[in-house]
């Protein structure tokens, strides 16, 4: 790419922009800025109030539906479990019961790798739809006509759906064994697809994914196309631009829809039960047993280790983008 | 770099395209858009390397659609793009021996400068250490070097555009591309931004090619001007020729202080042609090459500049003068703008600012205009 008219000239001694005429237009620009400013930081200082008065309403809703439960269920993970119920008495026996307690363990673990596999699959099966629908769809009515298309399921009751991906779809008898003995995969109806693990990974995967299409969609849909085009017209292949522009930009959408979908599917109940039919236990599951049982402190402690680890996960997946400046 | 203005200075548009091996030439260029529409049509020209190139024209003219052909964000309908012998019309952009500086900058939002300008040398496979010290004189060369670390947001809009400047002329293209450079930068930096860029593309000795819908900055930056509306090239001349001599009625309105006398031939002695038109405004023009003969339709044009007011006044139906109304004394700073009326037709005058005290407050007078003979110019229609 060396440029084979530079004169010897510009090489022997540095180019350079004769800046001083610049800057010091610069310098009288920048005088006007502090009167601006300051006009704009007082009157937000005055619409406070105003914005406190609105959100006022929401933050007592949040207060009482949610944080006020929460701090229950912990009150009640630390007292002491009777036939009844329980009463408040202190102690840490709910904790040390689930830290020896195997089979929690192994529900979590399994749990976790059910939710990281959901994370991942849709991430790489929904990152492709969301840049198709963001960046090679042309006209915004397509765009958004296809964006409502792709939201279509979700027209539909969770429950309905869950059930549907049971007999009808997974089943031994369903759409999906069908299909492969006709196709001649297979001679057998493969049992693993009805309430199996197998089934309901696939199932939390179809049911979560538009929590990862529609943060990217977003995101994606405010690249800069223009940066887009000048890095490709600086050197950049496709992969290139993808790495260094469109990655960058996108990373708060692929942490925004990460945490949903971590999130949801950890906690997750109503998939597992349905799906799963009743062979498969979650966190969320072993949660409602013990509930169903009358072990309320125990299934307290598990909701709040659950908690715990809920966040722990949500501070590592921020790290990953500054979402504050990135978004 | 500079006598290069002498080489070419008109009837380039015209003119047959001619594949020479040095330098870029647009051959037939044409673009139509689905739909039909043509945004460039037919577009032939050649610029050498070192040459300060400015498109020119109303928003809508073609001329960012050249631009983006050249550096391949848009695909040609016809015709081709010859770089030093080499046909671009099959590379994708980032194959192309051009780097464009796009019109709002485009800087990557969550790179540093640094990381923005390194990105070019990077794509390119020049090693880590390298670059670096590529990237930092380059930002160096804009004066930036002390803002490496900082992100677009925390930059002004004047740095921003040199960080673009340096990100592009580190990777060393063959032609700069330009798309309205100035256009987001606040008037007063604009203005001081225009001597510098155009002086550090004389240093570089490098093909820069800018489009702008700005009459003043093509006029101060370019070597030579090329004028475009509704898709065509109308004129490819040097600034004063631009500004003084208009080829076609679309240049002379679009540059803007034009009066323009559209009326018939009434006299013609070889060169020198009189045009009258309805309110007996006759205008003499020297046209060597007008094929005109008496009774045809004709339109002279002659710049505002150019006229200048009589107070005493010469008698009605003298040629190359006329007697005006005064519609409104404008005052410029270094010059008045005097609009008037004669008849039913506009007409400026622009005069020097030591004669606003006489003109002032004299709006509803008649006064007198004149102007020479050889500041008259036969349009093309």
């Amino acid at each position: 790419m060396a440029s084979s008219s530079t004169p010897d000239a510009a090489r022997n001694r540095p180019t350079r922009l004769a800046l001083g005429e610049v800057e010091e237009a610069e310098g009288i620009l920048r005088q006007q800025l502090p009167e601006a400013t300051g006009g704009a930081r007082e009157g937000g200082r005055k619409g406070g109030w105003g914005t406190a008065a609105l959100a006022a309403p929401g933050m007592l809703w949040i207060g009482f539906y949610l944080v006020a439960p929460l701090v229950i269920i912990i009150l009640v993970s630390f007292w002491t479990w009777t036939d009844a119920g329980f009463d408040r008495s202190w102690t840490l026996a709910n904790y040390s019961e689930l830290f020896h307690d195997s089979a929690y363990w192994h529900n979590m673990l399994s749990t976790l790798v059910t939710s990281l596999i959901a994370v991942v699959a849709c991430l790489i099966l929904g990152f492709p739809v969301a840049y198709f629908l963001a960046l090679k769809v042309q006209s915004l009515r397509l765009q958004v006509g296809l964006f409502v298309i792709a939201l279509a399921p979700f027209w539909t009751s969770f429950l309905t759906r869950a059930i549907a991906w049971t007999f009808p779809l997974m089943g031994r008898e369903g759409a999906l064994n069908q299909i492969l003995i006709k196709l001649h995969v297979i001679s057998e109806p493969i049992q693993a697809f009805g309430f199996s693990t197998l089934s309901v990974r696939l199932a939390m995967i179809q049911l979560y994914i538009l929590f990862m299409i529609t943060p990217l969609f977003f995101t994606l849909a405010q690249v800069d196309r223009s940066a887009l085009e000048s890095s490709r017209d600086l050197g950049a292949n496709w992969w290139g631009s993808f790495r260094e522009v469109i990655l960058p930009q996108t990373m708060p959408g692929i942490v925004i829809g990460s945490i949903f979908i971590f999130v949801l599917t950890m906690g997750d109940y109503g998939t597992v039960a349905t799906v799963g039919g009743g062979n498969i236990t979650s966190v969320g599951t072993l949660i409602n047993s013990k509930i169903g049982a009358v072990q309320y402190p125990q299934g307290a402690a598990s909701a709040v280790l659950l908690v715990i680890l809920l966040m722990g996960a949500v501070w590592v997946i921020t790290r990953f983008s500054n979402l504050r400046e990135d978004l | 770099m500079v006598d290069q203005e002498e080489a070419h200075t008109e009837g380039a548009a015209t003119a047959a395209p001619s594949v020479t091996h040095s330098g870029l030439d647009l051959i037939g260029l044409t673009k139509v858009f689905p739909g039909g529409t043509a945004a460039v049509a037919d577009v032939n020209l050649h610029v050498d390397h070192g040459e300060y190139v400015v498109l020119l024209g109303p928003s809508g003219c073609g001329k960012t659609t050249t631009l983006r052909m050249i550096g391949g964000h848009e695909y040609p309908t016809e015709g081709d793009i010859v770089l030093d012998g080499q046909s671009l019309v099959d590379l994708p952009p980032h194959k192309r021996p051009t780097t464009t500086v796009f019109q709002h900058f485009a800087l990557f939002p969550h790179r540093t400068s640094l990381q923005n300008v390194e990105f070019g040398l990077k794509m390119h496979g020049v090693g880590k250490e390298e670059r670096r010290k590529l990237a930092l004189e380059a930002l160096d060369m804009v004066g930036l070097a002390g803002y490496k670390d900082r992100k677009p947001g925390a930059l002004s809009g004047g740095q921003q555009q040199r960080v673009a400047l340096a990100r592009v002329l580190v990777t060393k293209p063959k032609a700069l591309l330009l798309d309205e450079p100035l256009g987001d930068l606040d008037r007063l930096l604009q203005l001081r931004m225009r001597v510098e860029l155009r002086n550090l593309q004389r240093e570089l000795g490098l093909m820069f090619i800018h489009v702008t819908h700005n009459q003043e900055e093509a006029l101060s930056m370019a070597d030579r001007i090329v004028v475009m509306n509704e898709a065509r090239i109308q004129q490819v001349a040097d600034p004063l020729t631009v500004a003084t001599k208009p080829a076609t009625e679309i240049v002379a309105r679009f540059m803007g202080d034009n009066n323009i006398i559209r009326g018939k031939v009434v006299e013609r002695e070889g060169d020198r042609l009189v045009v009258e038109d309805d309110e007996h405004i006759r205008a003499s023009v020297i046209a060597p090459n007008a094929r005109h003969a008496v009774g045809d339709p004709a339109m002279v044009s002659v710049r505002a500049a150019a006229v200048t007011v009589d107070e005493t006044g010469s008698a009605p139906g003298t040629l190359n003068s006329a007697e005006c109304e005064i519609v409104f004394v404008e005052f410029l700073g270094d010059l008045v703008k005097l609009h008037l009326m004669t008849g039913g037709e506009r007409m400026l005058a622009k005069v020097n600012a030591q004669e606003y005290p006489s003109l002032r407050g004299r709006e509803g007078e008649r006064i007198r205009i004149s102007w020479k003979e050889e500041d008259g110019q036969l349009l093309d229609a």
